[in-house]
């Protein structure tokens, strides 16, 4: 009888055996959307449009350019960590995922990140060929825990048209201000002479704006936010410098306030204001509009990094980074994970068509690059763009309890100090209950 | 004696009931139980775990951020659950016929109740905010100001429960409509012979044999509403400045914000709790007068 | 035709006030409808073109064709139906036991069961991961639909039910030698018609609807049911680049649905026009 029984498991297991592939099996997770209606088998990589294209036609060309290989693409919902912790918790994480860099210290500093550092070298990709901010945004504890995909980061999206009639132009160049001074003179004179705000701005919803904002110009006067993986500063003049600018710009109605994301995009499309400071990710759709004839954009829309309010040029950023959860591996499955982070590096070019910058400096010398729209304006950013210490955790729920605060200060409801108080009181409980 | 008793009696008992009790107890009570426990741990989500007393419940109880979520769920739910109930059980009454017409009307109060949270609140979202929406349309006809119904802090709250009732009112209907079912027509038949008005019909026939279903729909929606989360998240994300965070958002943002697991099991605890004692109180309070009469 | 169903004539005013509540109703969702068949782009400067052409098939295309849609539809229909089937089953058998049967911890357990209400989903949420990772049944339909078929309120409602029905019948089934089996399946269960129907509708759309477990459980794509598989098919900014592509989504969601709805509407309404014994 047990015969009987093992020969049969033995057939269905040759019968499984038959049928079954050996080339090697990696699995890839990312975000960025499902586009197969219209990508679903090209390999035309130059021909692709939009993150999700992108993307697509690369991971397509490089599983018919490497039929050795097989890739299991898994796309989730963005931004797919509450999956990814569930995958670890259960055991079964995949192979490479995409991540933002600023969520890298979570899983890195709980140890459920490999280094990939000997993988990248084996594969030829050197952590020297990383731009400043991509290296910046990987390497933790003095180890490169991912591969840098982009950086991505905040942006005055202008619209010209606006600006010239507030006389804010000059040689076919937007004027943007040098102090908080002149931006609230600036933005005073622009609402005089066209009736619309200054800025449009998402306040609500989007606790990132705020937060950019503090960060970026926290930055640009070298004050310390996090002196320590356990405590943030925030009850400082720097700080509520820059919250008062943004409190007053509000009271005068300097800019749009009751709007979200979706909403603050229309105004900018529609022309009802002058700057939008928003992600890279926005210039290929505002681009299309500036082509447009007849639309309010049309020829007037121009791209600058924050300008200099306070101390130094600065930039706060972010970018996607490929990382490798922790789990057993064999050597072959290694390779292949090599293989495919050399083609996608070499790919890298192709990325910042969506407007993100590129996370190797090679590409910010090619032509091709800079003969992309708006980009020779910010390329700079990928060498000033700055994250928060690799030691920082919690970033995105630490950027929610600021947001928080400062919607309530910007809007009045808050007296400054007290909102910079309790910000400062709840990011130090969070970070001093982290395990 | 229509309850069967003896051996034979308890033992059919169990076999019914078995099946589900049996699921039951693994896959609800055993988790829940492991939460409790985890309860009184500091823990993440992989595994790290240390014992810490009731520390977990002495943080909640000094979180002003905890506090306002629990007043903003209790407001919620008293903002949603009587005048859903009310609307449903109007709405039941008058399509509880069995003409087209009606049946056109039923699918109609029942149609976006199909509709998932997410859509539900993208919708409501181009509804209500100020910019272009619906309502701000109107208003500007009207030549006034749009409110910001999705960032004034007093205006959040009732956003959020007008859509939740827009969202919910299919379930409730239906429970009342099958309800309506159970009244024994003679009854009616009989009020038609005392030619009593169709107010004091309501009242005197319609409503106590209602009793039952509208108990449950109170006790549901107020279990249900309590538990409100994904059109907090959604629409106002907890705003402004946490004005519409509800317990189960805090829970939520805590859990995979954070990763205090611990805090957050604490916290699920706690409106285990209070939703646990809402919905005894409720049927305690039935029985009762179930028993008086 | 039972004298349940009102015969009288509504008054204007109920009439009037219905007329607006459909309005209100309705409203939403034409709009939603008309913005499933714009362009993205076009929406992205105002999305009060929804209410003028050109109209689009784009959005239902890109739903349909090369993305996984079919397999997680297929997913949600097991999921769905598989959790319906077993509520309806497991409910029934319970709420009849507690309803007319008498055993040890009867009024007990039923307490017990009810407290069940009262668990938020956050509560057990990720112990519940943690015991179905240890045996292994995420990404497969017993893990997908087991946590459904712990249905408290679903035992509360058929118990409910069960106890509204007038006993002489038991004591004449019974008299007829008729098993305790039989009794509930040949002369109660089709009483409950109208409770099942609603009850079925009920879980159906909850477990159609479902997010946070599937997300969390069902972590490959072919595993996926059509609530994260759609949000997995979104661009980051759905909202602003792709808002008629998501309405489509929406559209295409809940098209089974209504169909189930409509099944069972038709049940409801022959079960108010007097199949029910009464």
């Amino acid at each position: 009888m047990s015969r009987l029984v093992s020969l049969l498991l033995a057939v269905v297991a040759l019968a499984g055996c038959g049928r079954a592939d050996d080339r090697t099996e990696i699995v890839v997770q990312r975000f960025f959307g499902e586009c197969g209606a219209v990508y679903g088998q090209s390999t035309d990589v130059a021909a692709a449009d939009g993150e999700c294209g992108t993307l697509t036609t690369i991971i397509n060309r490089f599983q018919a350019e490497n039929p050795d290989i097989r890739v299991r693409l898994n796309v989730v919902a963005w931004p797919g960590y509450p999956q990814l912790s569930a995958q670890i918790a259960a055991g079964d994480p995949p192979d490479l995922v995409t991540m933002h860099q600023s969520v890298i210290s979570d899983y890195q500093g709980r140890g459920l990140l490999e280094p990939m550092g000997g993988l990248l070298r084996g594969a030829g990709i050197g952590p020297e060929t990383f731009t400043e901010a991509g290296r910046r945004g990987v390497v933790k504890g003095g180890r490169v825990y991912g591969m840098p995909w982009d950086t991505i980061g905040r942006l005055f999206h202008i619209n010209t048209g606006l600006m010239a009639q507030a006389g804010l132009m000059r040689d076919g160049q937007p004027v943007l201000p040098n102090s908080p001074e002149e931006m609230l003179d600036h933005a005073r004179r622009f609402r005089a002479a066209t009736g619309n705000p200054y800025l449009i701005q998402a306040q609500v919803n989007a606790p990132d704006t705020h937060v950019g904002n503090l960060y970026t110009y926290l930055l640009a006067q070298g004050a310390v936010i996090f002196p320590d993986a356990r405590h943030i500063r925030l009850r400082t003049p720097e700080a509520r410098r820059i919250v008062e600018l943004f409190r007053t710009l509000n009271a005068e109605r300097l800019s749009t306030t009751n709007q979200d994301f979706p909403g603050a995009t229309a105004a900018f499309i529609n022309g009802q204001g002058g700057i939008f400071p928003t992600g890279t990710w926005m210039i290929g759709p505002y681009e299309a509009e500036a082509g447009t004839p007849g639309q309010p954009l049309y020829r007037s829309y121009a791209v600058r990094p924050f300008p200099r309010l306070w101390g130094s040029e600065a930039a706060f950023v972010d970018g996607h980074a490929w990382v490798m959860p922790r789990r057993e591996r064999s050597r072959t499955e290694r390779a292949a994970v090599g293989r495919f982070l050399r083609f996608l590096a070499d790919h890298n070019f192709d990325w910042t068509r969506t407007g993100h910058l590129p996370s190797f400096a090679a590409v910010l010398d090619r032509p091709d690059f800079r003969a992309l729209p708006h980009r020779a304006e910010i390329a700079e950013m990928a060498g000033t763009g700055q994250q928060l210490p690799d030691y920082v955790q919690r970033q995105s729920a630490i950027q929610g309890l600021i947001g928080e605060e400062l919607e309530a200060a910007v809007s009045g409801i808050k007296p400054v100090d007290q909102a910079l108080a309790d910000a400062e009181r709840r990011v130090n409980e969070l970070l001093a209950q982290m395990i | 004696m229509t309850r069967s008793r003896g051996k034979a009696g308890h033992l059919s008992g169990y076999a019914f009931a078995g099946p589900f009790l049996l699921l039951y107890a693994t896959i609800l009570v055993y988790p829940l139980l492991l939460g409790i426990w985890l309860s009184f741990q500091r823990a993440d989500l992989f595994g790290a775990r240390t014992w810490v007393g009731f520390d977990n419940y002495a943080r909640l109880l000094t979180d002003p951020t905890f506090h306002q979520s629990v007043l903003n769920t209790f407001v919620l739910a008293l903002l949603i659950v009587p005048p859903l109930t009310v609307i449903a059980l109007l709405l039941a009454l008058a399509l509880n016929r069995a003409t087209r017409t009606a049946a056109v009307f039923r699918g109609i109060f029942f149609s976006s109740s199909v509709l998932s949270v997410t859509i539900v609140t993208l919708i409501w979202r181009f509804i209500l905010t100020p910019d272009a929406g619906l309502v701000a349309e109107i208003s500007q006809v009207l030549g006034r100001e749009p409110l910001p119904f999705l960032s004034h802090p007093d205006l959040t709250i009732p956003s959020l429960a007008i859509t939740t009732i827009w969202w919910s009112l299919g379930f409730p209907i239906m429970l009342f409509l099958a309800g309506l079912q159970q009244v024994p027509p003679d009854i009616y038949e009989a009020a038609a012979l005392d030619r009593s008005s169709r107010w004091s019909t309501f009242w005197r026939i319609t409503l106590p044999s209602l009793r039952r279903t509208l108990v449950l729909v109170i006790m549901l929606q107020t279990a249900a509403q309590l538990q409100l989360f994904g059109q907090a998240q959604l629409l106002t994300a907890g705003g402004p400045s946490g004005a519409s965070r509800t317990m189960v958002l805090f829970i939520y943002e805590v859990v995979f914000g954070r990763w205090d697991l611990g805090y957050g099991a604490a916290a699920a605890e706690i409106l285990f709790l209070l939703v646990l004692g809402i919905t005894l109180a409720q049927y305690w309070a039935i029985t009762r007068r179930e028993a008086e009469r | 035709m039972s004298a349940a169903v009102s015969r009288n004539r509504l008054p204007i005013a109920a009439t009037a006030g219905l007329l607006l509540g459909a309005a209100i109703m309705v409203t939403p969702l034409v709009w939603t409808l008309l913005l499933s068949f714009k362009s993205n782009a076009e929406l992205m400067r105002d999305s009060a073109t929804a209410f003028s052409a050109p109209y689009t098939l784009e959005n239902y295309r890109s739903i349909l064709v090369g993305s996984s849609v079919s397999r997680w539809l297929l997913n949600s229909l097991i999921v769905s139906l598989g959790t319906t089937a077993g509520v309806l089953i497991l409910c029934s058998l319970a709420g009849y036991a507690f309803a007319r049967l008498d055993f040890p911890f009867r009024r007990t357990l039923f307490v017990f069961v009810l407290l069940g209400l009262a668990v938020p989903e956050q509560a057990v949420i990720l112990p519940r991961h943690q015991f179905f990772a240890l045996l292994g049944l995420h990404n497969s339909y017993p893990g997908l639909i087991l946590p459904g078929l712990v249905a408290p309120f679903g035992v509360f409602f058929m118990t409910q039910y069960f106890r509204a029905i007038p006993r002489d019948l038991d004591e004449a089934a019974m008299l007829d030698g008729a098993s305790r089996f039989t009794l509930f399946w040949k002369v109660l269960l089709p009483l409950t018609i109208p409770a099942q129907a609603t009850l079925g509708v009920f879980t159906f759309l909850g477990s159609w609807n479902d997010y946070w477990w599937p997300l969390i459980s069902a972590t490959t794509s072919d595993r996926f049911t059509l609530t994260v598989g759609l949000a997995s098919a979104q661009m980051n900014y759905a909202q602003t680049s792709g808002l008629g592509f998501l309405m489509a989504q929406a559209v295409f969601a809940s098209i089974p649905i209504l169909i189930v709805y409509i099944i069972f509407q038709k049940q409801i309404v022959r079960a108010m026009a007097g199949t029910a014994v009464r």
